[in-house]
């Protein structure tokens, strides 16, 4: 009798267990996991900006085309074209009738206003996340002259693209390269500086002599370059606001090439050739001790910091062939981190630190390719028969390179890619191009 | 008297004698094969061994003569004649061709007379039932949906494609309520991978269903008779409460079992359409979003109770960027309504949703 007893309670607690357990599998909301999305570009709306004044209208249309030109050429972004509008934004003020941006799957929606005083021009805009019906993050404001009016369109087409995609924006800023004109045995390059999208080419050197590898400091006001001016490659800074140069010191009968700046803008490194022996060195810019990073008997060179300037890494064929290598700011034992097949150089440390460009030369053909800093997780984003040099985008998210076709008659262009490989496109620039440096974002 | 031993003998002796003559125990001769012994002569027997003998070794051999030189002289070339060119006759141009003869030719036969009623059918009889199988005994191949044979003919251009399917809106001059023209939309024919005819499975059983045995029928359950309570005040207003406390009430909710994984799948998919990450920085890209979202019994969102449940494994920015590319997601593809049996609208009255983006990052 105790037993069936025993036995009773037992079923008892296990009814009410079981019951109770069932109730919380019923009582709580459905759950699913979503592992699966698409990636196509967010399709925007960018109705002309309003001309507040008289004589804004030709700015207003001209900005409000930079603008969706930037967004539309980071391969992220889609612009529905206006004739597909249902309501047009009468006024900067209007509240928005979020419905019609939703039926024409506007994600997206910027709308502005322009003002002219003068020479003084006033830029301001909203973004609006459409689906939700809320404005994301407020309205801003620009005031500049009228002459940097696509300055202001690239600061809103930047205040835009962070504020969706949560990257630091890149389009107000500028590329310094090598314009290069003429057939391969009898090339003139010169120094050009434009701003990112190939607009606004101004020339910094004449074409008298051979001019390679610019690289902009990390304020964005000077460039180191290398001239065969001399008849010897030499190391020159330049001042970008006045057109200022000079040459950097360097020992009788030695070959210094491919200078790159630190990050504190003071120091730099380059390579020195002495007596058929390459290596790596560092000097102060304003004229100090020049101290020797490398010494071994291989050929070192293409030096770039990381952006905390603790470290380099660099190219060597100290193994047999070309690798990549990273050592501490100051020298000392380097670590390989490149190991595939192929040659690997030009290595060039991301704004960001996680990544590492390269140039790599494998089976016959140069691809441009990113790795981790362990040397994991390398993947090359272009493929042809010369691309090489490749120089980041502010934000660590784009990556430009020279891409020269076969034969006597190839032509060097400018290249841009993002880092996951998509949106390959060239940049437009008025002649041949190559050696790009990417500037920081302008203040 | 003595007549049934005169038969008994008779009979007797005639059986004695039929087995004595009548071969009843004769047996049957053994079956024998038999061999043809060719005789041959004392000579030809010789002529056999000797046959059989080893051969004698001969000694000397006789040597093959040597082979004469010949002088192979080339036989100078002989000289190709010329062949006389056969001059083709000349073509003879065929004379004309007389007209044919029409006048024979009868006019063609009038156009039959064709109506346009249909004619009329006499309606089967209603008592004949005919039974057509529900599954057919050998599978049907499907149709392959995604790689046609042949070029189909292309949508509608007036459609745009995208996921949220809208009629298209034309502007009606006769209409009170104005409404804005918008282009027809539909969501793109797509699917996440190509199933090829082989893989889907056929249509026909591969084991047909045991018939049902045979059961009586369920009792029919009848209703006590409720017992008669005298109407009294007390009861008419408790009656009047009942009544309005039920009609302030909302309906319940109905429960239903659990959704089904095909349900749930459903969803996931349909959510996964518009989820758009192609947008997301590295950092978001990296972040777990866990989005909560109650619905609407027609299976649309109620997008102000979209809410970020939790995140993990990136900063506030990049959380906030990807629960804002989870909640476009829900408000874009949830604007129709999304798939879910309305019986069971307890079950998904409110929805988590953990949008994972970790096999989307390098694609």
């Amino acid at each position: 009798m105790r037993f069936q007893t025993a036995i009773g309670i037992a079923a008892l607690v296990l009814y009410v267990l079981g019951a109770g357990w069932a109730q919380a599998q019923s009582s709580g909301p459905l759950r699913i996991e979503i592992t699966e999305g698409v990636i196509e570009p967010l399709p925007f709306a960018l109705p002309v900006f309003e001309a507040e004044t008289g004589d804004a209208g030709s700015y207003a249309g001209q900005i409000s085309q930079v603008i969706a030109a930037d967004l539309t050429g980071t391969g992220l972004f889609r612009e529905i074209a206006p004739s597909a509008f249902i309501s047009g934004v009468s006024s900067f003020a209007a509240p928005i009738q979020f419905a019609d941006w939703k039926a024409i799957n506007a994600q997206a929606l910027v709308t502005g206003a322009v003002s002219v005083q003068g020479n003084r021009l006033n830029v301001k805009f909203r973004l609006y996340d459409v689906f939700s019906g809320a404005e994301m993050g407020s309205g801003l404001q620009f005031t500049g002259t009228t002459d940097g009016w696509r300055r202001m369109a690239h600061k809103v087409a930047d205040a835009v693209y962070s504020r969706i995609t949560g990257e630091g924006g890149y389009f107000d800023s500028r590329v310094v390269y090598v314009s290069e004109t003429g057939a391969k045995d009898s090339r003139q390059k010169r120094l050009a500086i434009m701003d990112y999208d190939g607009a606004n080419v101004q020339y910094l050197t004449d074409s008298s002599s051979i001019v390679l590898a610019p690289r902009f400091s990390p304020d964005g006001q000077r460039v180191l370059y290398t001239s065969y001016e001399t008849g010897f490659p030499r190391i020159y800074v330049l001042d970008v606001g006045s057109v200022q140069r000079r040459v950097l010191e360097s020992q009788e009968g030695t070959m210094s090439f491919a200078p790159r700046f630190a990050p504190d803008g003071r120091t730099i490194v380059y390579s020195l050739s002495q007596g058929g022996n390459t290596d790596i060195y560092a000097m102060n810019i304003n004229g100090g001790g020049v101290t020797r990073l490398t010494s071994a008997p291989s050929i070192e060179t293409a030096p770039s910091f990381s952006p905390d300037g603790s470290q380099i890494v660099f190219e060597s064929d100290r193994s047999g062939s070309q690798q990549l290598y990273v050592m501490p700011a100051r020298g000392g034992e380097a670590r390989r981190i490149s190991f595939g097949p192929g040659r690997y150089g030009t290595p060039v440390w991301s704004p960001r630190g996680d990544l590492v460009a390269f140039t790599k030369q494998n089976a016959g053909r140069f691809h441009i390719g990113v790795m981790r800093l362990d040397g994991s997780e390398e993947r090359l984003l272009t493929a042809s028969f010369l691309d090489e040099g490749p120089t980041w985008a502010p934000n660590g998210r784009v990556i430009m390179f020279t891409r020269e076709t076969q034969g006597a008659q190839g032509r060097s262009t400018l290249y841009s890619v993002d880092i996951t490989g998509r949106n390959l496109r060239p940049v437009r620039t008025p002649e041949g191009g190559s050696d790009p440096s990417w500037s920081p974002l302008q203040p | 008297m003595h007549k049934g031993h005169y038969i008994s003998g008779t009979a007797h002796l005639a059986l004695l004698g039929w087995m004595a003559f009548g071969d009843v125990f004769a047996a049957e001769p053994l079956p024998f094969q038999a061999t043809d012994v060719s005789v041959i002569s004392s000579a030809q027997f010789d002529a056999l061994m000797a046959a059989q003998q080893a051969p004698q070794s001969v000694t000397e051999v006789a040597q093959p003569a040597a082979p004469e030189a010949v002088v192979d002289t080339p036989q100078p070339p002989v000289p190709d004649t010329e062949t006389e060119l056969v001059q083709p006759d000349p073509a003879v141009t065929p004379e004309a061709e007389t007209p044919p003869d029409v006048s024979q030719i009868t006019p063609l036969p009038p156009p039959a007379d064709v109506s346009d009623q249909a004619p009329v059918l006499d309606q089967p009889s209603a008592d004949i039932a005919v039974l057509v199988p529900e599954v057919a005994d050998t599978p049907v191949p499907q149709a392959a949906e995604r790689v046609a044979p042949e070029a189909v003919q292309p949508p509608d251009p007036e459609a745009l494609p995208d996921p949220v399917e809208q009629e298209a809106v034309a502007p009606d001059a006769q209409g009170e309520t104005l409404q804005e023209p918008s282009d027809a939309t539909a969501p793109e024919a797509a699917a996440t991978e190509i199933v090829t005819e082989a893989e889907q499975p056929a249509r026909a059983p591969d084991t047909s269903l045991r018939p049902p045995a045979r059961r009586p029928e369920a009792p029919v359950q009848t209703a006590a008779a409720a017992p008669q309570v005298p109407a009294t005040d007390d009861a008419v207003d408790a009656a009047v409460e009942e009544a309005v406390a039920a009609a302030q009430t909302p309906a319940p909710v109905p429960q239903g079992p659990p959704l089904t994984g095909g349900e749930k799948d459903a969803l996931r998919v349909a959510v996964s359409s518009c989820w758009n990450v192609g947008s997301l920085s590295t950092d978001a890209l990296a972040t777990t979003v866990v989005v909560q979202v109650s619905m609407m019994p027609d299976g649309k969102p109620v997008n102000g109770s979209i809410r970020m449940a939790s995140s993990s494994g990136g900063s506030d920015a990049a959380a906030r960027q990807a629960f804002e590319a989870a909640r476009r997601a829900i408000i874009r593809c949830g604007s129709r309504g999304f798939d879910l049996p309305p019986e069971k609208y307890g079950q998904w009255q409110e929805i988590e949703m953990t949008f994972n983006p970790e096999r989307m990052r390098i694609k």
